[in-house]
């Protein structure tokens, strides 16, 4: 018995080509599902995937169609709606509340008191839905290919296979994606003949043919994502040919919900494919040519068939269809039967089509021509290969009878639509929002035109109200892995010393792009080792530029609004960033190298904009300037406290006294062997070099001042202590401490703009913005309190800023930040409140306002 | 959602090897009313547009095209 499925602690036979559906229904499961909020049965209705009723958990997947997926030996399958069980659902009370339950019942009766939508709400979501997330299942993860082809074709029946085997015939690149096996879904053999010889010939011409790939979405380009069972397609095509086929009519009537109703296509398909009839007698309601050979293939697989013409008033029935009440010529006529089958039309599947907006979408077959012949079918997909297309053939709507589902999947009956639009929802599109009709696995597959229609035939719509919702992917059910595809790979950039980091215990944590220890385990005593004695610190992820050529001088000085002209070889300034706006984007240091050549070190997080900004102004000057991005190939030590340079020396003959190296000046020297350019700077307020070196000597280095350091008590220190120790001098972090729109004067930073210089970026609109004066600015603070980030600034009880850093400092002794404050014409409020707190507005910088501890 | 972008010196690349860098704009304006039109405010017409692209992912040079901000499709020779 090794081909059995599991199913409900039951074993189902899986005979050759079923599908889930097909094996279950043999064995005589007639309730797939209960509907989403009245928990009425649902089985198996359209069997081509349009549906929800078949919805049922695949080993551990919830939500999967059972008549589109392959019945396989092994596979667990079970029904998850329905509590306790689908067969036996006492939820299903709600369906006989129905009538009291208008649209948006719960939560316009649990909305007082406020409190009962805590406890209301957790009923309801477990009363309604119809499977449970597998959780704690690692997601897979799923590679994304982008694939590109002169024509897609979406759907491998006739049409499709004929727009293929045409299209390859003159050389084009073509890619035919069907959601099943081709051939599947038909169940007569002419059909599936003509597929198999259309398959073949597209293979011969070169055609490649991809099943079981689902095109869920048509975006422009156009642009097809394409869901494959073990990845996803990014499909750029010159020219898409939807050749999607088309769904039966779905017909409003009571019952038409019941187990037991079909469209005629799922029931001769589960009849003359699977061999399993629907039932003992069907009533078979048709307006089509196909009724006839439906009726044929019933009768074939045992079933006694009495075929009608006339419309359904009403399906009757508990567990399942009963009898069936159908309006004909005659009159009103009622039959006895346990299978309804109906064959009164097509929806074309023309989801994609509609998400098209370039003129290389075309349709082909059923979707623009519903219920055409196998020849027109074929003779349609030639012409679209050809890029000629029919406009769309309107496909009759299936007149509503007194009530039913409109909406399978959403569980919105006619009823409740015209309730809703009794409460004013005039329009498909906000009948669609307010009782989610189109809303679910199905996307409007089987309900989308009635909607329109139901808006479109009231009186007093408008004409627009009726038209059909807007189509947006997803086309066809995904799952959410399905749309990560690609996108669990994390770029994380790493300095040669993050090894060396882990190994003395640095907490890693993401600053930006890169990874960055936070601490070394004590903030404080970092702190204290920068003020007191040395700290190391891996900074190599500053953005450095090398900028050489003949114009490498005018273009710093016509972009930077501090004077480059004139520096000296071997001095450094520092530098702010401003847009043409006038507003800050980046600021570092910039330093004179001798030759014409300067190297730009400007923050870790802007080193892209800044490379496309300074290409930029080349380009668009003109100028002969050569712009190296050495933010990779070199790293960086900040080696800062007031003993820095006797580590220094320890380790070099070159001179770094005060003499031959002061503050803001830079050499190249040889540390430890290696080669580096050190600058003297001075962010964290103490002496500092900083060494920049090739990526590859870091750890050798590092270890070396590590060593020669360890007398004067050296400490490796991270991002934490850096943001106290850079507070405690006023520097600002660009992004936390600024907003997108702040000038210089803003910020406090206008000596860092050289007034008499004649042009630079940004200089025209810092005119006009420093004659109005600042609404708002940065200001330093010294909070009587705990500090704390991001808690508002207020005066008299009136919220007048923000406060956007904040630490306790033990060298200045008090808790000090730097906040937003908002002015009245240039006056700012000086008493003021850091949430409870009370706050002192102060100079910056609060450690060492001379400098003096860098000029050493 | 797609959308090649010709480079001259890589051929026709996908848009996601680029960053947008928004209207092409002159560099500078003879008066302070010209630099505030210049700089502020951007025309964002339906229709064809100039623009500069940058190829981040690619040669890391500049690209000016124009493109038709009405059906995303680049002019051919704009």
């Amino acid at each position: 018995m090794g081909d059995d499925l599991r199913f409900e602690g039951t074993r189902v036979a899986v005979e050759a080509g079923d599908t889930v559906a097909s094996a279950l229904y043999r064995s005589g499961v007639r309730t797939f599902t209960r509907s989403l909020k009245y928990h009425r049965r649902r089985g198996p209705y359209c069997l081509t995937g349009d549906c929800p009723n078949c919805l049922v958990n695949v080993d551990g997947e919830p939500g999967v169609r059972a008549c589109t997926t392959v019945a396989s030996p092994g596979q667990v399958v079970r029904r998850e709606a329905g509590w306790p069980s689908p067969d036996h659902d006492l939820l299903n009370v709600t369906d006989h509340l129905h009538p009291l339950m208008p649209v948006s019942f719960y939560s316009k009766t649990f909305i007082r008191p406020r409190s009962a939508w805590r406890w209301a709400e957790r009923v309801i979501r477990r009363a309604t839905g119809i499977g449970r997330l597998p959780m704690g299942r690692a997601p897979r993860l799923r590679p994304a290919t982008t694939l590109h082809a002169d024509v897609l074709v979406v759907g491998g029946g006739v049409a499709g296979l004929a727009a293929a085997a045409e299209a390859a015939s003159d050389g084009r690149r073509v890619v035919v994606v069907d959601e099943g096996r081709l051939g599947e879904k038909p169940w007569d053999p002419v059909t599936i003949e003509r597929i198999e010889s259309l398959a073949a010939s597209a293979r011969a011409a070169g055609a490649e043919i991809l099943e079981r790939h689902t095109a869920v979405g048509l975006y422009e380009g156009p642009f097809v994502p394409v869901v494959g069972p073990d990845e996803t397609l990014h499909v750029e095509a010159g020219r898409v040919i939807a050749a999607t086929g088309a769904v039966e009519a779905h017909a409003v009537f009571p019952g038409n919900d019941l187990p037991g109703v079909f469209l005629a296509r799922g029931a001769a398909r589960l009849a003359g494919r699977h061999g399993v009839a629907p039932g003992r007698r069907a009533a078979l309601v048709t307006t089509t040519d196909e009724g006839a050979s439906t009726a044929s293939v019933l009768r074939d697989a045992g079933m006694e068939v009495e075929a009608i013409e006339g419309s359904v008033v009403a399906a009757e029935g508990r567990r399942r269809v009963r009898a069936v009440v159908v309006d004909t010529v005659t009159g009103p006529r009622r039959i006895a039967c346990d299978t309804l089958v109906l064959s009164l039309g097509w929806a074309p599947r023309d989801a994609l089509l509609r998400m098209g907006t370039d003129d290389e979408v075309l349709g082909a077959g059923d979707v623009v021509i519903p219920g055409c012949s196998i020849e027109a079918a074929e003779e349609s997909g030639r012409r679209a290969a050809r890029g000629q297309t029919d406009p769309p053939v309107d496909a009759p709507i299936v007149p509503f009878a007194s009530d039913g589902y409109v909406c399978l999947c959403e569980d919105v009956s006619l009823h409740d639509l015209e309730r809703s639009w009794a409460e004013g929802w005039r329009s498909s599109e906000i009948l669609k929002r307010y009782t989610t009709t189109t809303m679910g696995p199905c996307q409007g597959a089987v309900c989308g035109r009635l909607l329109a229609s139901f808006a479109g035939a009231r009186a007093d719509a408008v004409a627009t109200r009726g038209t059909r919702t807007t189509a947006r992917p997803p086309a066809r059910p995904l799952a959410l892995e399905d749309l990560a595809a690609g996108v669990d790979e994390v770029i994380e950039r790493r300095t040669s010393l993050h090894e060396r980091h882990l190994e003395l215990g640095g907490r890693p944590i993401h600053s930006g792009a890169w990874m960055r220890p936070s601490t070394f385990g004590d903030v404080r005593e970092e702190i204290r080792s920068v003020r007191e004695r040395v700290g190391l610190m891996d900074v190599g992820t500053l953005a450095k530029f090398l900028v050489a050529g003949r114009d490498a001088e005018e273009l710093l000085d016509r972009i930077l609004p501090t004077r480059v002209r004139g520096l000296a070889p071997g001095r450094s300034r520092y530098a702010i960033v401003l847009s043409e706006a006038g507003y800050v984007v980046d600021d570092g240091l910039i330093a004179a190298l001798g030759d014409g050549r300067f190297f730009l070190c400007t923050t870790s997080g802007g080193a892209a904009s800044m490379e496309a900004w300074l290409r930029d102004r080349i380009d668009r000057w003109a100028l002969h300037a050569h712009l190296l991005d050495q933010t990779s190939e070199l790293g960086a030590i900040l080696v800062a406290g007031p003993t820095a340079r006797s580590v220094l020396e320890r380790l070099t003959e070159d001179d770094v006294s005060a003499t031959t190296l002061p503050h803001m000046a830079h050499a190249r020297i040889t540390v430890a062997g290696v080669r580096c350019r050190a600058l003297r700077v001075g962010f964290v307020g103490e002496l500092g070099f900083e060494l920049h070196h090739p990526r590859s000597r870091g750890p050798e280095l590092y270890d070396a001042l590590l060593e020669a350091g360890r007398t004067e008590g050296v400490q490796p220190f991270g991002l934490d202590a850096l943001d106290v120790l850079r507070l405690e001098k006023g520097h600002i972090y660009l992004g936390q401490d600024t907003l997108p729109d702040d000038h210089p004067e803003k910020l406090g930073l206008s000596w860092a703009v050289d007034g008499d210089k004649e042009d630079f970026v940004g200089k025209h609109a810092l005119e006009r913005m420093f004659a109005i004066p600042p609404e708002r600015k940065l200001v330093g603070l010294r909070i009587e309190g705990a500090p704390a980030r991001g808690i508002p600034l207020s005066s008299g009880g009136r919220v007048v800023g923000r406060v956007t850093s904040a630490a306790r400092s033990d060298a200045v002794g008090a808790t000090v930040g730097l906040g937003w404050l908002r002015g009245n014409d240039g006056t700012f409020p000086t008493d003021l409140r850091a949430g409870d707190a009370v706050a002192r507005v102060v100079p910056t910088p609060f450690y060492d306002p001379e400098g003096e501890r860098l000029r050493v | 959602m797609s959308l090649a972008i010709p480079c001259p010196r890589c051929g026709p690349r996908p848009f996601e090897e680029f960053s947008f860098g928004g209207e092409l704009r002159a560099l500078s304006s003879p008066d302070a009313e010209g630099d505030f039109v210049r700089v502020y405010l951007r025309e964002n017409a339906p229709g064809p547009q100039a623009e500069r692209w940058f190829h981040a992912y690619g040669c890391r040079r500049w690209v000016t095209v124009v493109r038709d901000t009405a059906t995303n499709r680049i002019v051919p020779g704009g």
